[in-house]
């Protein structure tokens, strides 16, 4: 009886040994139980420690405390903008100029990428070339031409927000459109779908996982380039307030302006995140090593 | 998009280049016809002409020079840096690495322009604080690639490996750096492209030399023609440089199959 037991117990193991050879490494053990306590916050040790030898260091006088400031002493100058109202003035502002250009870039981009891959797959091959090298091309180098073009307002920093985050989504999302497995739309139309019902109900979503690259990519360059706007020409702002404390020579809040910029962008990508697990919910995931 | 039939040479060179020879003569009839105006708008013949003052008399060889020498240093550093730390995180210290990997990837989030100003304020304004610039910049990208590309590595070919006897040096040596190889390419090909990208406002900021400077100072002084020309110049650097790790990836990474897409 033990035997037996014992042989199919071995040859149960067999399929799963194939499927492993085939499908690469098992997964651990650890990963299958849940991890133990002291595990799952293995990563937040890793930053507290970092935090106890910032604030340690300057206090022993390894580093200078002038230029260095301890966290302790960044966190007053923190609670002291909060507590006036002025830090959040400043990353409201950031925040709108950036979503402002964001969102006109993705409203001219999407169904402009969709109508070129859509319905002139030809003119979007002729013209791709010409997208290819205007999206490589820096647009630190085009600030002095924006400034020059659009004078040193909201507007200068609406065009290179709207700019630097157009050329991701159009390329991603012409990837995507043109990416779309044609054998699902042949088979749509063999079932005698629609023009319309073809495009909602195959290219979009079969279309949405580059989509949502794509505006990532524009978000995070849309970010990237407000700061520098900002801190090239501005009165108000995350980017304006780093560059001013610079000027001033306020070292504390140079270090606020870049751990709230640092911290925006976060919450940035988590948010883009949450979308992606909400839209894409249909997908499996893809598992790595 | 791609037809089984054969397409004749014309027709690909039509496809690939018509749009950039279109855009080019639009752009060089406009200014022309003084659709554009001459104030804000330079033609690509002058353009043209400007490049070919500044190769003539040197000025283009010393601030291109300038800059890439910029870059590659701030470059190499991370790569100095970058690849032995992502091995390490990614091969060998796996606690460390789930100890670490968070703050890195915070760090990673610092927004390179804001850091500036705590550079200068560290380093100076001289060389070192543009190097150090792009050496945080194109950083991470190699060192994500790093351990991305070691933890690729087949777990069952290092096991054949030692089973055979290899020693550890020759397994890095022979299995993990090749099979990472296409994810440190891929790593390499991003933080070049970046560093050169951060170059220029790094020099725009605070240099008195090199292509972002040129570029900056045109404006300031509205000259219109050097501003475009110096614009059009690191486009075509930084293609040159994508093209050249292209390259460079396609000759070193050649048993990898390309997917086609």
């Amino acid at each position: 009886m033990i035997e037996q037991h014992s042989t199919k117990g071995e040859l149960a193991a067999t399929p799963i040994e194939a499927q492993n050879l085939l499908s690469g490494p098992a997964v651990p053990p650890s990963k299958q139980q849940p991890e133990p306590l002291l595990r799952q916050f293995m990563g937040w040790y890793g930053i507290i420690g970092f935090l106890i030898i910032w604030q340690l260091a300057p206090m022993l006088g390894l580093c200078d405390p002038l230029f260095i400031p301890p966290p302790t002493t960044i966190g007053a100058d923190a609670l002291s903008l909060v507590s006036r109202g002025d830090l959040f003035i400043h990353a409201a502002t950031s925040a709108q100029r950036a979503l402002l250009g964001l969102v006109a870039a993705l409203a001219v981009a999407i169904p402009l990428a969709i109508f070129l891959s859509g319905w002139l797959p030809r003119f979007t091959r002729f013209i791709n070339p010409l997208l290819s090298l205007l999206a490589s091309i820096n647009p630190f180098a085009l600030f002095p031409l924006f400034i020059l073009l659009f004078g040193v307002g909201e507007l200068a920093k609406f065009a290179i927000i709207f700019w630097s985050s157009l050329f991701p989504v159009l390329t991603a999302t012409i990837n995507g459109v043109g990416g779309v497995n044609p054998l699902l739309v042949k088979t749509a139309k063999s079932m005698g779908a629609s023009r319309a019902t073809i495009f909602r109900k195959v290219v979009i979503p079969a279309s949405l996982p580059s989509l949502l690259v794509g505006l990532r990519m524009g978000a995070t360059t849309a970010f990237l380039f407000l700061i520098a706007a900002e801190m090239l020409a501005a009165n108000a702002g995350l980017g304006w307030l780093v560059h001013n404390s610079a000027m001033n020579n306020y070292i504390p809040r140079i270090y606020v302006g870049v751990v709230t910029i640092a911290l925006m962008g976060l919450l940035l990508s988590f948010l883009i995140d949450r979308l992606e697990a909400v839209v894409l919910g249909y997908k499996e995931e893809v598992k790595t090593n | 998009m791609s037809t089984f039939k054969q397409e004749s040479i014309f027709t690909n060179y039509f496809y690939k280049f018509g749009s950039l020879v279109l855009f080019i003569i639009v752009w060089q009839l406009a200014c022309s016809i003084k659709l554009a105006p001459e104030t804000f708008v330079a033609s690509p013949l002058v353009i043209v002409k400007t490049f070919l003052k500044w190769a003539g008399n040197g000025f283009l060889v010393k601030h291109s020079l300038i800059s890439l020498t910029r870059a590659f240093y701030g470059f190499i550093l991370a790569v100095a840096v970058g690849v032995p730390l992502g091995f390490m995180l990614g091969g060998w210290f796996k606690n460390f690495e789930s100890l670490i990997s968070p703050l890195l990837r915070f760090l990673g989030q610092f927004n390179p322009f804001a850091l500036f100003s705590v550079f200068m304020l560290l380093f100076g304004l001289g060389e070192f604080s543009k190097v150090a610039m792009i050496f945080w910049v194109s950083l991470w990208p190699i060192l994500y690639n790093a351990s991305l590309g070691v933890k690729s590595v087949e777990p069952l070919h290092i096991k054949l490996a030692r089973s055979m006897g290899l020693t550890r040096i020759s397994i890095l040596w022979r299995i993990v750096i090749p099979s990472s190889a296409a994810f440190l390419f891929s790593g390499l090909r991003q933080a070049s492209a970046t560093a050169f990208f951060m170059l220029i406002p790094a020099e725009m900021l605070g240099a008195s030399r090199g292509l972002g400077w040129m570029i900056i100072n045109a404006q300031i002084n509205y000259q219109i023609p050097q501003l475009y020309t110096g614009t059009a110049l690191i486009v075509g650097f930084g293609l040159l440089i994508d093209t050249l790790f292209k390259f460079l990836e396609a000759k070193v990474v050649t048993w990898r199959q390309d997917t086609g897409l």
